[in-house]
């Protein structure tokens, strides 16, 4: 046996594994796999404004070729020279909007490879400041959310991260969401045109929903005939698919607006529009590849599910943790508590975790401190100690070690 | 390996001392310890097995999430060049059909009336055929559908490497946006952004928060005039007038502030000054900080080349760094506000615990209910050390954590299980029982209950 112990013993020095890794490293690697959302928007997008300036020189330049004049149509030559030049004319102009687009294509693309040189730079070195920004980012996205535009705008300025947050994609459902904060649907219907085979790859139903509730505003204002057409050329579409919300909706033409009956009051009430509202917020994150939920809202409710112990709502409960403020507490209210498998032992004077390092230490009364502190109290006081707690004193020598596993 | 591993765990249990559990802290010195070493070298030496157990181990280090981010940047840079070639493409399609239209005008103002042999309408067919091959030839459809296809490698990629979806374990429990916003607001005002805090209150509404702007711009202003003026002024307006409550506190921040006044007058004015300044200022703490002082003094002697001197430590710009936290730290003790930030705090704390909150949620797939409800979580989070802020002690033989009614109780031997699970060793104080830890005998009556 003790003829091998050597052998092993180089072996085990040599493998690296002996070696932990170092957690803030594998800890920061996990961190960045959270980071979909911010590498998702940008690139998103990207594709968007690729897809449109390719339909928009499709679209013209095929114009452009039908607009030739058909043949044998015996034109005059002044004709024709006008003809032609208003096509030149249009291709200039195409020529000039595609210069634009492609300007914001590479924009864009520049966005999108500034986020992952932002992932890249993260280093155990300079991770507060990477947490801070982290942090301002996570903060921007509650803002645009939320719809406090200038709150973002002013906070995105002051630390300089407008190329890391998605002030310009929000700008476009700012519109939507204002129109229809004013009950207008157009603006929300052009947005549906222009993302028809996404929408429609989800099933999405969103368009479905803005009709019906025009279709409510019509029968409000009693005017049925134009309601029923409007039935007739927007809603019938839809009916393979949503016959019953379609069957419910028509049925409020024989209620009308001043309707008690239940399954039909809710449909005039004023609340469909907030309805819509969030609706729209749903589909518009989901085309972009946007959590659901804001980020700042995950990421709290996790760090409360991580925090909360039942000890936060004991009235020792130190300042420093976040879970003594009564504004967490309540967030944290319908969260889970935290799970412990391992005792952790805080000392309760250095505040310092009590480990191998720093082994706690008992007192004849019970009460237990960290090593460290307990040492530094008997080298002030001629190896005395006092308990804080109870006020006892005692010797250092009279501590006993606990094994804490 | 699974019971490998539980045999493992029993052999340290019964066979190691609990200073030498106490010891073991890292793998290598696993290895010192040779009766250790007797039970881990058939794992050693067996190729099949023993790699497979350590590679939980193996470092998930940032040189592979640099290898993945590579491989993201490099399906980016794919897609931006398929990009190039479609739209170069289509740019040079409507070249193309530009310049055949304008070659046709220009013949055709150049055209002569006398010239029959080509009529204006043959012209314009002519255009017409050119056109339509062009369109035909022009082909768009194929760099178009290879950038499609580009685009959803690299999303799929993208959802491979990352967390597409960290909403998993959202519980559907409604935030307040009231409590949020004033938790933003006062973030922002201690992290002295002032103006982006009001322009939050006016687009939220929220005017509850307000109160706390006072007491975080003044600490603000003492801090700046510190930070970018070295003006001491503020700070020792402050100190003075809060001397009472900082002596109660035990904190000698305003010596502290008093001395790198002292030094800032010795290095940029003259040693009259400086002299005059110590008597004024810093003789009434003589009685209690003699030897900060008599260094002070000895300072006065290398008036001019500090720097060259035994207590050139002294003029270190870093002291006005660490005076500046210290002083804001002070701040918040006095006002009882927590010195590290909340939100900073549970974002960081989210952040480490999301993931495993992840990995618990594709574990649980299906139970999804079972989330929503759960009172407690089913796996603990492992927070870094700065997230500890209480005492958490679980019983190593019942797993549950201590409570009042089941504390912590210390063995003679040293150990500590809970009363619980003492009382199920000693058969509810019948009989004395065996540690379980070390093979030592107690009795209930030896056990002593612990307050950590």
């Amino acid at each position: 046996m003790d003829a091998q112990l050597p052998t092993a013993t180089a072996t085990a020095t040599a493998t690296p594994i002996a070696a932990p890794p170092p957690s803030n490293l594998a800890k920061l690697a996990e961190s960045l796999k959270l980071e979909h959302q911010f590498l998702r928007v940008p690139f998103e997008h990207y594709k968007k404004t690729i897809r449109y300036n390719h339909r928009t020189i499709e679209k013209e330049v095929s114009a452009v070729i039908s607009g030739v004049p058909a043949a044998a149509s015996d034109i005059s030559r002044e004709e024709a020279v006008r003809q032609l030049t208003s096509l030149v004319s249009r291709l200039q102009g195409l020529k000039r909007k595609l210069e634009e687009g492609s300007q914001t294509e590479q924009l864009q693309a520049q966005r999108c490879r500034t986020r992952l040189e932002h992932l890249e730079s993260a280093e155990v070195d300079n991770l507060p400041k990477w947490n801070s920004i982290r942090l301002k980012r996570i903060l921007v996205d509650y803002m645009l959310r939320m719809s406090y535009y200038d709150t973002a705008v002013k906070l995105a300025e002051s630390s300089n991260i407008q190329d890391l947050v998605d002030i310009d994609v929000f700008l476009e459902a700012k519109k939507v969401i204002e129109a229809l904060e004013q009950k207008e649907v157009a603006p929300a219907l052009a947005w549906c045109a222009d993302n028809k085979s996404r929408l429609k790859k989800t099933k999405s139903k969103f368009e479905f929903q803005l009709r019906l509730q025009e279709f409510i505003e019509l029968v409000r204002t009693e005017n049925s005939m134009q309601a029923i057409s409007y039935a007739r050329k927007y809603l019938a579409p839809w009916g393979a698919t949503h016959m019953k919300e379609l069957q419910r909706v028509m049925a409020t033409l024989a209620f009308r607006s001043n309707t008690e009956c239940s399954t039909y009051k809710v449909l005039f009430e004023e609340r469909q529009w907030d309805y819509l509202v969030d609706q729209f917020k749903q589909e518009f994150y989901k085309l972009y590849g946007m959590t659901l939920e804001p980020l700042l809202h995950i990421y709290l409710q996790a760090g409360l599910c991580a925090l909360k112990t039942p000890y936060c709502y004991k009235n020792a409960c130190t300042n420093e943790d976040p879970l003594s403020q009564e504004g967490f507490r309540k967030l944290a209210m319908p969260l889970p508590f935290s799970k412990q498998h391992h005792s952790k032992l805080v000392c309760y004077i250095s505040k310092e975790l009590m480990d191998c390092d720093n082994p706690p230490l008992v007192l004849p009364n019970g009460y237990v401190y960290s090593t460290r502190a307990l040492q530094e109290m008997a080298k002030q006081n001629n190896g005395k100690i006092s308990c804080p707690r109870t006020g006892l004193v005692c010797e250092y020598k009279d501590v006993v070690k606990a094994f804490i596993s | 390996m699974k019971g490998k591993r539980g045999q493992f765990g029993k052999y340290i249990r019964n066979n190691v001392r609990p200073q030498e559990t106490e010891n073991i802290s890292s793998c290598s010195d696993l290895f010192t310890n040779h009766t250790l070493l007797a039970f881990l070298l058939p794992l050693l030496t067996q190729p099949s097995t023993s790699p497979k157990y350590f590679q939980s181990w193996k470092p998930i280090s940032l040189l592979i999430a640099g290898m993945e981010l590579n491989a993201i940047q490099d399906k980016f840079e794919r897609v931006a060049k398929k990009q190039k070639v479609s739209s170069s493409k289509s740019h040079e399609w409507m070249e193309q059909v530009g310049r055949e239209i304008e070659q046709a005008l220009a013949s055709i103002i150049q055209w002569d009336d006398n010239d029959s042999s080509i009529s204006i309408d043959q012209k314009i067919t002519e255009l017409k055929a050119k056109l339509q091959t062009i369109d035909s030839q022009s082909n768009l459809d194929r760099p178009q559908r290879e950038l499609n296809i580009d685009f959803a490698k690299y999303q799929k990629l993208l959802e491979k490497i990352l967390h597409p979806d960290l909403s998993k374990t959202y519980r559907n429990a409604d935030f307040d946006p009231h409590i949020i916003n004033q938790i933003i607001t006062q973030h922002f005002y201690r992290e002295g952004l002032f103006d982006v805090a009001d322009c939050l209150v006016k687009e939220a509404t929220e005017t509850e928060a307000i109160s706390l702007r006072v007491q975080f711009q003044e600490i603000h202003q003492i801090i700046d005039a510190l930070k970018s003026k070295r003006n001491l002024g503020p700070a020792l307006d402050w100190a003075s007038a809060n001397r009472e409550k900082l002596k109660d506190s035990g904190s000698d921040i305003e010596l502290k502030l008093h001395k790198l006044q002292f030094v800032d007058i010795l290095q940029n004015r003259n040693r009259a000054e400086a002299l005059k300044y110590i008597k004024t200022h810093l003789a009434p703490f003589a009685s209690s900080h003699m030897k900060e002082i008599q260094k002070l003094m000895g300072s006065l002697l290398w008036f001019g080349k500090l720097d060259k001197s035994p207590y050139a430590d002294m003029a270190d710009p870093i002291h006005w760094e660490n005076l500046s936290e210290e002083l804001m730290k002070t701040y918040c003790n006095l006002s009882g506000q927590p010195f590290t930030d909340p939100l900073s705090v549970t974002v960081a704390a989210g952040v480490e615990g999301l993931p495993t909150l992840l990995k618990l949620a594709s574990v649980m797939t299906g139970k999804k209910q079972d989330f929503q409800a759960m009172k407690q979580l089913p796996v603990p989070i492992e927070l870094g050390k700065s997230f500890q802020f209480h005492s958490v002690f679980v019983c190593p033989v019942s797993r549950d954590q201590s409570s009042e009614e089941n504390p912590p109780m210390l063995l003679p031997c040293g150990h500590v299980l809970c009363k619980q699970s003492i009382n199920k060793l000693s058969k509810c104080n019948t009989r004395n029982f065996k540690c379980p830890y070390c093979p030592l005998d107690a009795s209930v009556a030896q056990c002593k209950q612990l307050h950590f």
